[in-house]
């Protein structure tokens, strides 16, 4: 049982992180309609630059803020220079676009940093708390409490500020927003830097783990892909609880079901996902649309 | 017959012709690759069936190449007969596809993508998994397919021909199925679902069958693959495998037969050329030009081309364009090519429309 209990806690620390990267997606799906699959490239550009500064000498605290801080600017800086090229437009050209995005931050990210694996710093101590005679490790209550603080800044922003309300009018409907006088471009490029700035935070938390490499990110976007789908693509929270579920279901079918092990565990989550969108095709928290002519 | 028909047949017949005689004297490597370029030619040609036609992305196509791979390695190696392992290479993965996709298709637009991404990401433990079937992580190596004695030909010339009449046949086979009724269907698909339905065309029925018929596609080429190579690895399966066939495809051009070969070029040669400076340079260069594509020429080269020549010909003198079948007032192409037999009446001949505001002919 108590082995179970560790289980959990460090698929909830791993579902975190998925869930970071998948409100990033969340994020970039309610401004501008679209499925960003460079969105983990982008988490691996803004991560090296963290590793850059720290190797520089920098404290890692101070280096991780910055690299959330360059990961603004480059969120912005594509929305603003390719992606606002494709919005509004077919969907399956924008979803080339990003894949476009995905290969060319790729190449650039191997071109710059190389594609030698490179230790990354925690920003948590190792180590271990025992709560009711469970061993805990430090660093997966750590990440699960700094995506539970993230999400109810995110909340804030989004409920409670002027920004945040215009964020939410221009996803609900950009026409109408622009009429009111928004400026919808700007507020789009907002909402691509908050999502990249989410991602530039997920690497950050799963580079120790992984180490820092081009394709640290991949099977990371695959899960948050999972998770956002899943959710329902428009629901933050539904991302959140999505990205945990999947997070504590793998890990406990690669621990306990002999014939997953560690191979095969992510499929365990893709192959709920498609089984649970068979009967919600909208997703555990997502809204049905009506397709209008 | 006007000379615009004539070019249509004429065409892919000198292409095949040049095709047919390049191996004689190129040297074995270049008929390697250019047996490659056929092989992934087929396997682009069903990713632009599914993503291109039916407008539907799927990130999976590697992973229906590699199931093909695999089933002609196996059968091979277990002494089955040549067309028994092609069909099986064929025929099972587009059960799988029709498997997955009959679900899948009831997802909204974008989810179907992400869906996609599954089959290579779970493919590739799999394979590595089951060994005795696979050869696991080092893969499956055969021995097959020499030229039979007496033709004068060496191995590479005839896998060359191999691939090059399969290749023809499947592209014949797509020109038939994608300018018919059910070409027709993946075109009102992808423009507006909605729409499809109230003319009575079901959107999940034809994106199953477009999914079906890219996954039938695919898992050819993987036979086509191990024809060439002689070889099925987990490598082939590869996610990466299937987001370059897609960029080469949108660098080719959606939505155009000439595309998928020209995407084949591009996927065998991109890596050789741009890969012998720096491995990441592929990257870069695949990227940016897909970006640039989507920018200026969003139907890709073979759109681009296409464009190209439609101006050159409405410059032409009202008394050659009667032959060409042009009509200087559609104007530039659009990169989607005309569905030959959609719904309305035949556009007027040109001849009849001649002098109708269009430029005089020169004296």
């Amino acid at each position: 049982m108590q082995h179970a209990i560790q289980q959990i806690v460090d698929g909830l620390a791993a579902g975190s992180i998925y869930g970071a990267l998948a409100l990033a997606l969340v994020l970039v799906y309610r401004a501008t309609g679209m499925i960003n699959f460079a969105q983990g490239l982008l988490a691996v550009a803004s991560t090296y630059i963290a590793w850059s500064v720290w190797r520089a000498g920098s404290p890692l605290i101070a280096a991780v803020v910055l690299a959330v801080a360059a990961a603004l600017v480059l969120g912005a800086f594509t929305e603003r220079v390719v992606i606002r090229r494709f919005e509004g437009g077919p969907p399956h050209t924008a979803v080339v676009a990003t894949i476009a995005l995905l290969i060319l931050i790729n190449g650039l990210t191997g071109s710059i940093w190389g594609y030698v694996s490179q230790p990354f710093p925690s920003l948590f101590p190792s180590g271990t708390v025992t709560v009711g005679g469970v061993v805990l490790a430090i660093p997966s209550l750590a990440t699960t409490g700094v995506l539970i603080v993230v999400v109810v800044l995110l909340q804030l922003l989004f409920l409670r500020t002027r920004l945040g309300l215009a964020l939410r009018a221009v996803a609900d409907n950009a026409d109408s927003s622009a009429l009111s006088g928004l400026n919808v471009g700007r507020l789009l490029m907002v909402g691509w830097a908050l999502a990249a700035a989410l991602g530039a935070l997920a690497g950050v938390l799963i580079a120790p783990k992984v180490y820092l490499d081009p394709t640290m990110m991949d099977t990371i976007l695959v899960y948050a892909l999972a998770a956002a789908v899943l959710g329902g693509l428009d629901s933050p929270l539904g991302a959140v609880v999505a990205a945990w579920i999947i997070g504590v279901t793998e890990n406990l079918a690669g621990t306990y079901i002999p014939y997953v092990r560690d191979d095969l565990k992510i499929g365990v989550p893709l192959v709920a996902m498609f089984v649970i969108l068979l009967t919600r095709p909208q997703g555990l928290f997502g809204r049905r649309k009506a397709a209008r002519v | 017959m006007n000379a615009a028909r004539a070019l249509k047949v004429a065409l892919p017949l000198g292409v095949l012709v040049v095709l047919a005689i390049v191996p004689l004297s190129a040297t074995p490597y270049t008929n390697y690759q250019l047996s490659l370029v056929g092989t992934f030619a087929v396997a682009i040609l069903g990713l632009n069936i599914v993503s291109g036609y039916a407008g539907q992305i799927s990130l999976g196509q590697s992973a229906f190449m590699g199931v093909g791979a695999y089933a002609a390695a196996f059968g091979v190696a277990h002494g089955w007969p040549v067309v028994l392992s092609f069909v099986v290479a064929a025929l099972l993965p587009a059960a799988i596809g029709a498997l997955v996709a009959i679900p899948a298709v009831r997802l909204r637009g974008n989810a179907l993508a992400v869906v996609t991404i599954i089959l290579p990401i779970i493919a590739v433990p799999l394979a590595k998994r089951y060994a005795g079937v696979t050869g696991g992580s080092e893969g499956r190596s055969v021995d097959w397919a020499h030229v039979p004695s007496g033709t004068g030909l060496e191995d590479d010339q005839w896998r060359y021909y191999l691939v090059l009449v399969i290749a023809a046949v499947l592209f014949l086979l797509g020109r038939n199925i994608l300018s018919g009724r059910i070409g027709r269907a993946f075109a009102i698909v992808r423009t507006n679902e909605a729409v499809a339905s109230a003319m009575g065309i079901s959107a999940h029925r034809y994106k199953v069958v477009a999914f079906t018929i890219a996954a039938c596609y695919g898992g050819a080429a993987g036979f086509l693959y191990v024809l060439v190579v002689q070889f099925a690895s987990p490598d082939l399966l590869n996610f990466q495998v299937a987001i370059n066939m897609l960029a080469a495809l949108v660098i080719g051009g959606f939505a155009n037969l000439w595309g998928a070969v020209i995407a084949g070029l591009f996927y065998v040669y991109v890596p050789v050329v741009a890969g012998a400076v720096d491995p990441s340079r592929t990257n870069i260069f695949y990227g940016a030009v897909v970006l640039v594509v989507l920018f200026i020429v969003p139907g890709g080269v073979s759109g681009g081309i296409v464009r190209l020549v439609r101006a050159l010909l409405a410059r032409l003198p009202d008394r050659y364009r009667r032959f060409t079948g042009v009509d200087p007032q559609a104007g530039p192409a659009s990169p989607v090519p005309p569905q030959p037999d959609a719904s309305g009446p035949e556009p007027t001949p040109p001849s009849l429309r001649a002098g109708a505001g269009s430029r005089k002919e020169p004296q």
